[in-house]
């Protein structure tokens, strides 16, 4: 039975409420091992749903689940040794939301009812509250109210969405079961004005929670202000759940014929993150921030790879993939950092190379790799959907994605030599540990394997991904 | 003949109520409160005494409570009392009868202007700003009843063939022309939330500073007159509320009554419960009642 | 006889106007129960009695129970315990949100009507109400600068598009698990944003927005 997947961890998160620190923190840890088996069950052996009518395997949905999976089983030690060092208060808490949170997210990736998926993703925004909130100081409790009403907000109008979806169903007088597949296989008789207007609400609540701009004013203080273990999780796992609910619609948008239109709204949105996250980072005081500001980049480049399709949807699927490996990876190695430095403004930090060598390559090799450099899979993708833009015959969007990205790296990259090589600070005060280190560099290490080889079974689970709104690899 | 009767009833029975009011607030207030005849007892004894007139006033100050009590009567001339036909009814008299009403208060204000008292001028000044806002309200509610009926009249908005009433075919509508005109209603008889008839001191007054010297006959008049328009605007109601006419007039005639009484009593229980409003959320009040009855313009705009 | 749906929506309306033009706390919580209340009755109404399952009914006592009586109480203990100031304290007047809201009202006939002919059914009303009530609570989380009204705002919100969705869609496929999981998500919504609401007032002695504002580029 499928539900298992995200009913383990939602059972295992109530229970860490209630268990005392040290069980917890091994319950957090057994309950990621077994979450990422069942992924691996559902993904690559028939697991049937219980409910078939609110739950299937669409293969977009076991490539978020796969990855949500992936990374958290290597959050999850690193935010034990995290914490060992933070002496929180409330721990239990955050290990049951974190477990919770797990649980959403397989919910939504797995759901098949529109309303499923949207009670998913809603759910996913209040149990990921706590997570940004656990430091109690008036800063998170600032990002976290702003992160819960703007979300809420932007989700809400969502559903609106889907209700003008359904409502193009009732138009054309088709009586199917309301589930993304039976939908896709009735799209060319939908009532194509209800389905704009769907779109556009959809685009617009999930964008919010994906964090496009100009909808994401709350990402940049929710992931500065959230512990770095639950930042990784909220830029590599929660983003791509949002982009899971504007995908689902845009390949029920292209089925039905008018994938233009949700491709161009898809382009414009994409483009605009990139430039607004280009030029917020280029004066950027706080590495946090900058990192959060570059995953409104990276969804804007997913939203972008989306919206041209061909080779560039297989460009946004492997970008997908590399995003959430590197940025979980580099939000790791802030928490290290943070740890060290005690700051995050950058003109505090400096001497990296020196103080924390190792951190330093976790580091600098994540914004090697989050720019587009060789050998990290993002080199792979961007260039993917690059030609796939030229190919498709949008040269100006392209052109602005090339210099947008270069603004974003040129940002970017003043920050990390400022911090790796400025003046060097006199001591640190928690020093690096391995335990700490492992994680960022395996998931350093997984985004360079999978730049040169690709396992069969995750291509092909890309190609079946793409291949309904017509995504190839050979363009 | 009935229609005579009817106004005669109308005029008699005006001043009890406002007995109702007294004592629906005294059993709120858990006292025995004064006899529902207090009202009749009041102008009796006003009208036995004699009046006392300042040698700075003029004839216009004695022309004030003649002219607002004859005002507040004529309107009620048009009145379709319990569905019986007015005495007077012609095409637009709803016009009339809301600018006689203006006219009384029109002289109202002069007589309290003419005193030159500070106070007074203060209330006049209060009391115009206040239903120049609450008439923008009434009429809304005119240009409402006139795409409901069609009609300019009050006698064919009540008594015709198709009555307007909330049982009617778009009584939901009525529902927010009712509350609007229940706090148009507060607000242009003076009572709280909008004005305290029972409160003590001049500079929170509206109304009552404005008839501080009027005494004897004079100020019986201006009571009556006052009790008059608040029946008027409470038959307006409940004309609004009423369940479908009986068929035998007595009955009828006794049913509009109890409704009537029934809306006093709630004015009673919302004096009772409520404090008045500061001064300067009057006309948020007051615009309120305003954007109510829009909606329901708007609404029949779009829906008929 | 009296159209009970249209009473219903009549109310509906009434409510979010009131509540832009209330400036007393308690009285908005008042006011948004009445909402609740009289939303979660439409759908009765709406649809013919003999199709109400068992599980219909059940589901329709639970929503008046959670919209009516859980969230307000909510918002209720919270207010008492934080012990706010009691006045709504808006950034757009009084006066001025009333004639937004007359605003909405004639924008969303205009919607309507423009939509008109393509509506399943005889619900223009409704319509018009839930497009009000939608845009309503936009506008009352935007001008109001306690962070309890936007709250507020974000439930007047909803209830704005529940309507729309019982307004637009037929009822055959909305499921009441389904629905039930979305009410689910509005009250544990609440119960987070009051945690929360009690954080911020202790963290600054009051629930002013205009005090977040320490985290911006």
């Amino acid at each position: 039975m499928l539900e298992a997947v995200f009913c383990l961890p939602l059972f295992a998160g109530l229970i860490a409420f209630l268990l005392p620190v040290k069980l917890g923190r091994g319950v957090l840890v057994v309950g990621a091992l077994l979450h990422l088996q069942l992924t691996l069950l559902a993904w690559l052996s028939d697991f049937p749903p219980l409910l078939p009518g609110y739950f299937s395997t669409a293969p977009a949905g076991i490539l978020v689940l796969l990855v949500t999976s992936f990374i958290f089983v290597f959050i999850a030690p690193y935010s034990i040794f995290y914490m060992r060092e933070q002496e929180m208060q409330s721990e239990p808490i955050f290990i049951g939301s974190m477990l919770l949170f797990l649980g959403t997210m397989s919910m939504a990736a797995l759901a098949e009812h529109p309303i499923v998926f949207w009670i998913a993703i809603e759910a996913t925004t209040l149990v990921s509250a706590p997570l940004i909130f656990v430091n109690r100081s008036k800063k998170a409790l600032e990002a976290t109210w702003k992160y819960v009403l703007i979300c809420s907000v932007g989700i809400a109008l969502a559903l609106l969405g889907f209700f003008f979806i359904t409502l193009s169903m009732d138009r054309a007088g088709i009586d199917v079961p309301l589930t993304f597949s039976s939908l896709n296989t009735a799209a060319k008789h939908l009532d194509p004005l209800w389905l704009k207007i769907g779109f556009i609400f959809v685009i617009i609540g999930f964008g919010t929670k994906m964090g496009l701009a100009p909808m994401h004013t709350w990402l940049p203080d929710a992931h500065s202000e959230a512990p770095s273990p639950a930042s990784a999780l909220l830029s590599g796992a929660l983003l791509n759940c949002a982009f899971l609910g504007i995908f689902k619609v845009h390949t029920l948008m292209v089925l039905a014929g008018l994938g233009d239109f949700s491709g161009s709204l898809l382009i414009g949105f994409g483009l605009f993150s990139i430039l607004v996250a280009g030029i917020f980072i280029l004066k950027q005081p706080d590495y946090k921030r900058m990192l959060a500001y570059s995953s409104i980049e990276n969804m804007g480049v997913i939203a972008f790879g989306v919206g041209i399709g061909g080779m560039a949807l297989y460009g946004a699927m492997l970008h997908l993939i590399h995003h959430s490996l590197l940025k979980s990876s580099l939000f790791l190695s802030a928490g290290n950092l943070l740890l060290g430095f005690g700051s995050k403004i950058v003109a505090q930090c400096g001497g990296m190379t020196r103080l924390l060598p190792r951190t330093f390559v976790s580091f600098f090799a994540g914004f090697l790799g989050i720019s587009g450099l060789p050998p990290f899979g993002v080199f792979v993708s961007e260039l993917l959907i690059l030609i796939g833009a030229f190919k498709a015959g949008h040269p100006v969007a392209g052109g602005l994605f090339i210099a947008s990205l270069a603004l974003v790296v040129a940002g970017f990259a003043r920050i990390v030599t400022s911090m790796s090589f400025g003046p060097s600070r006199q001591e640190i005060l928690v020093p690096e540990q391995t335990l700490r280190i492992v994680s960022p560099f395996a998931l350093l290490l997984t985004s360079a394997v999978l730049c040169v080889w690709m396992p069969e079974p995750l291509h092909q689970i890309i190609i079946n991904t793409i291949a309904v709104i017509g995504g190839t690899i050979h363009g | 003949m009935e229609s005579v009767v009817s106004f005669g009833l109308a005029l008699l029975l005006a001043p009890l109520f406002p007995g109702v009011i007294l004592k629906t607030k005294a059993l709120f207030a858990g006292k025995q409160g004064p006899p529902l005849l207090i009202k009749y007892f009041t102008l009796i004894k006003l009208l036995r005494k004699g009046s006392v007139y300042s040698a700075s006033t003029t004839f216009v100050f004695r022309l004030g409570p003649l002219i607002s009590c004859a005002a507040a009567i004529m309107a009620l001339l048009f009145f379709p009392f319990a569905g019986t036909a007015p005495l007077i009814a012609f095409h637009g008299d709803v016009i009339m009868v809301f600018y006689l009403l203006g006219l009384g208060r029109f002289f109202t204000i002069v007589a309290a202007l003419d005193t030159a008292s500070p106070f007074e001028g203060m209330g006049a000044a209060r009391e115009a700003f206040f239903s120049t806002l609450a008439e923008a309200a009434i009429f809304v509610v005119l240009i409402l009843f006139f795409r409901m009926n069609g009609a300019l009249s009050l006698a064919a908005y009540f008594s015709g063939s198709q009555p307007i009433s909330i049982i009617g075919s778009q009584g939901a509508l009525l529902l927010l022309v009712i509350v609007a005109l229940f706090m148009i209603l507060l607000t242009e008889n003076s009572r709280v939330p909008v004005d305290d008839p029972a409160t003590h001191l001049e500079l929170t007054m509206i109304h009552e500073v404005m008839i501080l010297d009027h005494s004897g006959p004079d100020l019986a008049l201006i009571e009556l007159g006052a009790f008059y328009k608040l029946f008027f605007y409470a038959s307006f109601i409940a004309c609004l509320i009423k369940p479908p006419p009986l068929a035998d007039p007595v009955a009828n005639t006794l049913l509009f009554y109890g409704v009537i009484m029934l809306l006093y009593m709630v004015v009673g229980v919302v004096e009772s419960i409520m404090a008045r409003l500061k001064m300067d959320l009057v006309p948020k009040y007051i615009l309120t009642a305003f954007a109510l009855v829009f909606f329901a313009v708007i609404l029949t705009l779009e829906i008929v | 006889m009296i159209n009970s749906i249209d009473l219903i929506l009549v109310l509906i309306l009434l409510a979010v106007l009131l509540s832009l033009g209330s400036s007393r706390m308690m009285a908005l919580i008042k006011i948004m129960a009445l909402q609740g209340a009289m939303v979660s009755l439409v759908p009765i109404f709406i649809e013919p009695q003999a199709r109400l399952s068992n599980g219909g009914i059940l589901f329709f006592q639970l929503m008046l129970l959670i919209k009516a009586v859980l969230i307000p109480g909510l918002l209720y203990m919270a207010l008492n315990r934080i012990a706010i100031k009691r006045e709504v304290e808006p950034l757009i007047g009084y006066h001025a949100s009333l004639l937004v809201g007359l605003g909405l009202v004639m924008l969303s006939a205009y919607i309507t009507r423009r939509m008109g002919l393509s509506l399943p059914g005889d619900y223009a009303l409704l319509l018009i109400t839930a497009i009000t009530t939608t845009g309503g609570g936009l506008f009352l989380m935007m001008s109001r600068t306690k962070a309890i009204t936007q709250v507020i705002g974000y439930l007047m919100l909803e209830n704005g598009i529940y309507l729309v969705g019982t307004a637009l869609t037929k009822h055959t496929h909305n499921i009441y698990l389904v629905e039930f999981g979305v009410l689910l998500d509005l009250l544990a919504g609440v119960m987070i944003m009051g945690i929360i609401l009690h954080n911020i007032n202790r963290a600054f002695d009051d629930v002013d927005t205009a005090y977040l504002e320490q985290l911006k580029d």
